[in-house]
């Protein structure tokens, strides 16, 4: 067995740390932040039956973060009523999200064809976005699952996106950026984001300029959005781990510096 | 617990065990990892895309116009050879082609107009108080331009106005690696709850 070395003792101490907060089951606190307010305040505002696209624009490992963000909004969506279209533009997304969505709709009893849809994949995101915005039956022609567009009592009142109340894409990448400059700028359609916490400050700027009507980031925003429904889930679980995890690289990065300047004082010594 | 929580859990462990060190177990799991996606993209790709965009219309619905990005798909494939390497060029083209002419206008729009106009607001709100956040807004953008204009050395008053920049980039950044820190904690955090709560069930 090797000597284990300064890193395996970082990684160490952060297993140690995520391990134990997580085994206490001490649920934090969280000040919701005015961004997943809008959010949820959108979603709250539409009046029961509206219909929603909900994008899985993600892929398959960013999925511990992004399950907590999605079940959260997907409840509260399913929970006030809301009809529920799904969509993937990556491939990878395209299962995770048929499952997520069947999950929560189960826990609301919400019925497959009436309450929600599922249609899958489609290649070519930027080409996708376009053709949903003139006809999302001929984008379309088929569900997930292969059955025809027009079997479905949800989506026979559906044409395009003038029968959509929002997109929200939940994305771990740049893919909530094409739906803001191709259906929001070209068929003004809103545009809602449910995105990992490394996609905060790429979305930020989209927000000011209100090409983006709201959004939730990370952990910390399932969490927030969690608190506003008032359901617990995997954001408010996560919340204690999260913010220990935050202190040990802190403490790490105080120690680092403080090994640091103390050894170039020695170096100047000698 | 059913086998696909057992499968998830010991890969989980299989690609954790290279925080220690690069090993066969690891080793099994990133291929595994490779395979499985491929697999999944093709069949995905094959079942979505080929299949109910091209061959079904065209085959079963008698859609004949779309053997024109047929004939465009397959010209693709002469890259693999030197002689017929050219009639790629023609597909590539047209995507190049059109995908720049879909772009340019929604990017020059999207990330260069619609941003511009987000920054050029009023600096004082309706009862004349200052708006510290607009401010700030214009002093970043007009520091930062000024930090990447080469044209004339950074020196002096514009040295000056250039350092800020600097200051808001290093704002930006730190922010930026903050958040990238916490998504990858976020991830993790995940997984352990996963193997706690799913795997191990040593929570709820």
């Amino acid at each position: 067995m090797r000597r284990l070395q300064a890193r395996h003792y970082t990684f160490l101490g952060l297993a140690v740390v995520i391990t134990v907060t997580m085994l206490l089951n001490i649920r934090l606190d969280t000040r919701v932040s005015p961004y997943t307010r809008a959010l949820h305040d959108y979603i709250e505002s539409l009046p029961p039956g509206s219909v929603l696209m909900v994008s899985f624009d993600h892929e398959a490992s960013s999925l511990p973060e992004i399950r907590p963000i999605a079940r959260s909004v997907l409840r509260h969506a399913f929970r006030k009523g809301h009809r529920l279209i799904g969509v993937s533009l990556l491939a990878e997304g395209t299962l995770i999200g048929y499952r997520l969505m069947q999950e929560t709709a189960a826990e609301y009893g919400r019925q497959y064809g009436s309450d929600y849809v599922y249609l899958g994949f489609r290649p070519q995101y930027i080409a996708a976005i376009l053709a949903m915005g003139e006809s999302i039956r001929d984008t379309y022609p088929r569900d997930y699952l292969g059955r025809p567009y027009d079997q479905f009592e949800l989506l026979r009142s559906v044409e395009n996106y003038d029968d959509v109340a929002a997109v929200l894409s939940i994305a771990d990448g740049s893919l909530t950026t094409h739906w803001m400059e191709y259906g929001q700028a070209r068929y003004g359609v809103v545009v809602l984001g449910a995105v990992t916490a490394a996609m905060a400050t790429t979305y930020d700027p989209y927000l000011a300029s209100a090409q983006m009507h709201a959004m939730m980031a990370g952990l910390r925003g399932a969490a927030e959005y969690e608190k506003l429904i008032g359901i617990g889930g995997g954001g408010a679980r996560g919340m204690l781990a999260q913010s220990s995890a935050h202190l040990y690289v802190i403490l790490l990065i105080v120690l680092g510096n403080v090994a640091y300047f103390v050894r170039r004082r020695e170096g100047r010594r000698d | 617990m059913d086998a696909g929580t057992i499968v998830a859990g010991l890969l989980t462990l299989a690609i954790l065990s290279f925080l220690y060190r690069d090993n066969p177990v690891y080793k099994l799991a990133e291929y595994l990892l490779i395979g499985v996606s491929i697999g999944y993209i093709l069949v995905i790709t094959w079942n979505n895309t080929l299949m109910a965009l091209l061959f079904e219309p065209l085959l079963s619905e008698g859609r004949l116009w779309l053997v024109a990005p047929l004939i465009m798909g397959l010209l693709m494939w002469g890259r693999f050879h030197r002689r017929t390497l050219a009639l790629s060029r023609i597909p590539i083209g047209f995507m190049i082609g059109s995908g720049a002419g879909v772009a340019i206008p929604a990017m020059l729009y999207g990330r260069t107009l619609k941003q511009m106009s987000a920054t050029v607001m009023p600096l004082t709100d309706s009862s004349g108080v200052p708006d510290l956040a607009a401010i700030v807004v214009i002093a970043g953008v007009l520091t930062t331009l000024a930090y990447f204009y080469f044209s004339r050395e950074h020196r002096g008053a514009f040295g000056g106005v250039a350092r800020v920049g600097t200051f808001f980039l290093m704002v930006f950044f730190g922010t930026t690696f903050g958040y990238t820190v916490m998504s990858r904690m976020s991830t993790f955090i995940g997984r352990m709850e996963f193997l706690l709560t799913d795997f191990l069930r040593l929570t709820h």
